[in-house]
């Protein structure tokens, strides 16, 4: 019963030419992305497993908010077992 | 159904007028507001974004209301080609050309926002300028045109709405923030206001050298951010993003 199981990962990668600094993907995503002090956002590059459904789903909210489509989602098909990605 | 004699539809035309003139105003200064990065703990930025890009929608729709009206209704002779071509009207001919110029770079704002994703980011930069000098004739065409305009409330309204839409304006440009200057210098007015002034710490490139570059051992260390699921529970709950709106519980399934 429940969900369809999703394998994999994905990260949430960051277009630093695009990029200028709105800071919409921290209020939006804010366990993905954090700030520098510049205002730019440092996204950690660990693969994120895809069945977390709720950091999937704050992802996508930071994609399509972003001003500049600076963010992309890109999908891990290998995620190593155990703890050593982020859940 | 309403003959299109009755003064219902010029009515129409001259509320509708006056109402997109505000929305467009609204988008206008909602525009600047992101532009200047504003928002944070109270409003967020993105709300701001989402704000802004709902009342422009609105007010396509006014807009769109008061042209049609003002095609269908044969209260004035404006042709329907009058809408787009400037100059092309009987009635007004100046006021309805210059709402027909303002008109027109509404459209390429538009469809340029709608496109973005097919845009070079550039390019919708440059076309989202317009939307300036599109706001600007449309209060210029508000005035001229001025069958309620030039006296009253609509008088109060239309120098309203110029007088937000020229402070957004100057806000817009010379109380930039350094921090978002660095990359949108596709402005023509941003070199020349903005190089001198720069309070903010530099963009990381432009960081000036240190005299002994720190080793990053020395390197002053930042707490980690709380990883997500730190803890060993697998899948994860929702508990562990307890600020987040869409960690209530789920309808629907994947």
């Amino acid at each position: 019963m429940g969900m369809r199981r999703r394998t994999g990962g994905f990260v949430l990668a960051v277009n630093p030419i695009q990029c200028d600094g709105f800071g919409h993907c921290t209020e939006l995503a804010p366990d993905l992305v954090r700030l520098d002090e510049w205002g730019y956002p440092i996204i950690d590059k660990t693969p994120v497993a895809l069945s977390n459904l709720s950091a999937l789903e704050s992802a996508r909210l930071a994609v399509r908010g972003c001003p500049r489509q600076a963010l992309r989602i890109e999908r891990v098909s290998d995620l190593p077992e155990g703890p050593a990605h982020r859940a | 159904m309403i003959g299109l004699t009755s003064p219902y539809l010029w009515y129409t035309t001259r509320a509708t007028g006056l109402v997109t003139l505000i929305l467009f105003t609204g988008v206008v200064v909602l525009g600047s507001l992101v532009a200047n990065r504003v928002g944070g703990a109270t409003v967020g930025r993105f709300e701001l974004s989402e704000l802004h890009r709902s009342l422009s929608i609105v007010a396509v729709i006014f807009l769109v209301l008061h042209i049609a009206t003002t095609i269908v209704d044969s209260f004035v002779a404006t042709g329907p080609i009058s809408v787009l071509v400037p100059l092309t009207s009987s009635y007004k001919r100046v006021p309805v050309g210059l709402g027909a110029v303002a008109f027109d770079l509404i459209l390429a704002v538009w469809i340029s926002s709608l496109a973005k994703a097919r845009l070079k980011n550039e390019t919708w930069r440059f076309i989202h300028w317009f939307s300036w000098l599109g706001w600007a004739i449309a209060i210029v065409h508000a005035f001229l045109t001025g069958t309620d305009a030039r006296t009253g409330i609509g008088l109060v309204l239309v120098t309203l709405c110029a007088l937000a839409g020229a402070l957004a304006g100057l806000w817009r440009f010379y109380a930039r923030p350094a921090r978002a200057a660095g990359r949108t210098a596709l402005s023509p007015l941003a070199p020349a206001a903005e190089a001198p002034r720069r309070e903010a710490p530099l963009r990381p490139t432009e960081t000036p050298r240190r005299e002994a570059p720190l080793r990053p051992a020395e390197a002053p260390r930042r707490e980690p951010p709380p990883r997500l699921g730190e803890s060993d529970e697998w899948p994860p709950t929702p508990a562990a993003f307890p600020h987040r709106p869409q960690d209530a519980p789920r309808r629907g399934r994947r």
